[in-house]
């Protein structure tokens, strides 16, 4: 029973609820971002129904084959909802809208051949982030709970499960053989089909390129440590996968930034609003300081026109 | 400054860790079993296949002949063709029996070009790279449809 609790307990660890509350804010206001710069073809792609192949979910929730006035709808619905969920008002209903309207408008964008899967934790973190429910005081909030607890805990599973599931998939696809594919010559392809990055001055030099392969596979094999991590060494590993995303991004032009926004359900956010409101008050004790040493000129020393 | 702990039922925890226990089975089954199809709960296959050192590397790319002429790329990015290279390159074997289909970079160029010459043929052509022991060797350019735009 003790190891039944201590299991849920882990799942569901009572945290400050301001945690969420922050997070939401960053995180709905991210898919506005999200929508113009990342998964941002599905309006022109809907024009394009011959080219359409619909994905699991599409065809299991029978959703209707994207059009021009499907996408501009979701968009609409993305937009307003993501202000609304941002600003954490209506959490559960503007956050559910948010998350249903998002997955479908990412399911549009992976349906027509691609599909990434950098959005894992962000689609996750979009239906978890509503089962908190009311945020008293939202970004000032002192209460905690088990239920944000459980809301971050999952957002830092798909985090983490985005690397190490990535690493499952190298050594299934590779007939399951951990060395077939940190031993390919899978950068010096993705370097050859992505010339814009700094990775085509190693282009000479596949030995150091596979040197790399062994390296992140390494990593993203026993990412899966990073959820028992506390304090400092949780610091030094969320140092260590912002790296690896700048290096990525540099190398081969791939960012990951739906998963590295996601690292912040790791980060006491909680401390945010005591930092700003101490930040303010310093700010106005200072101009308040400065104002006594230089007093400001009174009226009279001014000449009154008086004459008319 | 005082600090609440909000309750929690039994129900509430029991569907959470339900919840939790669904999903990560699915990822499992994803990862372990299905294709790219599931999404979101497929398998994390960007980058995940080997290629061996004597492969081949193909940038799959779309040309296009201007009234004027001119034979030009039509990059495949979503602000100059309104679909990407990823796109097209899993629709090849489509547009190879039904050229047509290449309408849709055609239609996506000129709406986003409307000062350029129109366009009158387009051609799904592939920059071919041969890997010789690991290392980059020659590339080809090899031509794998083209398409008349009807006057």
């Amino acid at each position: 029973m003790r190891t039944l609790g201590s299991v849920v307990s882990w799942f569901m660890p009572v945290v400050p609820e301001s945690r969420v509350a922050v997070l939401r804010t960053v995180l709905y206001l991210f898919v506005i971002i999200d929508i113009h710069l990342f998964v941002r073809d599905p309006i022109p792609l809907s024009r394009h129904p011959e080219l359409h192949q619909p994905l699991m979910i599409e065809s299991l929730l029978r959703l209707p084959p994207p059009s021009v006035p499907v996408t501009i709808t979701l968009y609409l619905i993305l937009i307003v909802g993501c202000l609304v969920a941002a600003a954490n008002v209506l959490p559960r209903l503007a956050g559910g809208v948010v998350a249903a309207a998002f997955t479908w408008w990412a399911a549009i964008g992976m349906s027509y051949g691609k599909v990434d899967h950098d959005h894992l934790a962000l689609v996750v973190a979009l239906w978890v982030l509503p089962t908190v429910g009311v945020i008293a005081d939202r970004w000032r909030s002192v209460d905690r709970s088990a239920q944000a607890g459980w809301a971050l805990k999952c957002i830092q599973i798909s985090v983490i499960f985005t690397y190490s599931l990535s690493a499952l998939t190298k050594i299934r696809s590779g007939g399951w053989s951990i060395t077939s594919w940190p031993g390919s010559s899978i950068l010096l392809w993705a370097i050859v089909r992505r010339p814009h990055g700094l990775g085509q001055f190693l282009l000479p030099y596949p030995e150091l390129l596979q040197l790399m392969q062994w390296f992140s596979f390494t990593a993203e094999l026993t990412a899966v440590v990073v959820l028992w991590l506390r304090g400092r060494a949780l610091l030094a590993a969320a140092v260590f996968w912002m790296g690896f995303h700048v290096f990525t991004l540099a190398i081969l032009y791939i960012h990951f930034a739906p998963t590295a926004i996601c690292w912040l359900a790791f980060a006491p956010l909680e401390r945010l609003a005591p930092w700003l409101r101490r930040v303010k008050a310093r700010r106005r004790e200072r101009a308040s300081r400065r104002s006594a040493r230089h007093p400001v000129p009174v009226l009279r020393d001014h000449a009154v026109d008086g004459g008319g | 400054m005082g600090q609440r702990v909000r309750g929690i039922s039994r129900l509430s925890c029991t569907w959470r860790i339900a919840a939790t226990v669904l999903g990560i089975g699915l990822l499992l089954n994803g990862s372990l079993r299905m294709s790219d199809d599931a999404w979101p709960f497929g398998p994390l296959s960007q980058y995940a296949f080997s290629p061996s050192g004597d492969s081949t590397i193909v940038i799959t790319r779309v040309e296009g002949l201007l009234a004027d002429g001119r034979r030009i790329d039509l990059p495949l990015r979503v602000e100059t063709a309104g679909i990407s290279r990823a796109e097209i390159e899993a629709r090849i074997p489509q547009i190879t029996a039904d050229p047509s289909l290449l309408r849709s970079v055609a239609d996506g160029w000129t709406t986003r070009h409307v000062a350029e010459p129109v366009l009158l043929r387009v051609w799904l052509v592939q920059d071919q790279t041969l890997l010789i022991d690991g290392r980059v060797g020659r590339t080809r350019l090899v031509e794998l449809a083209s398409w008349e735009l009807p006057s």
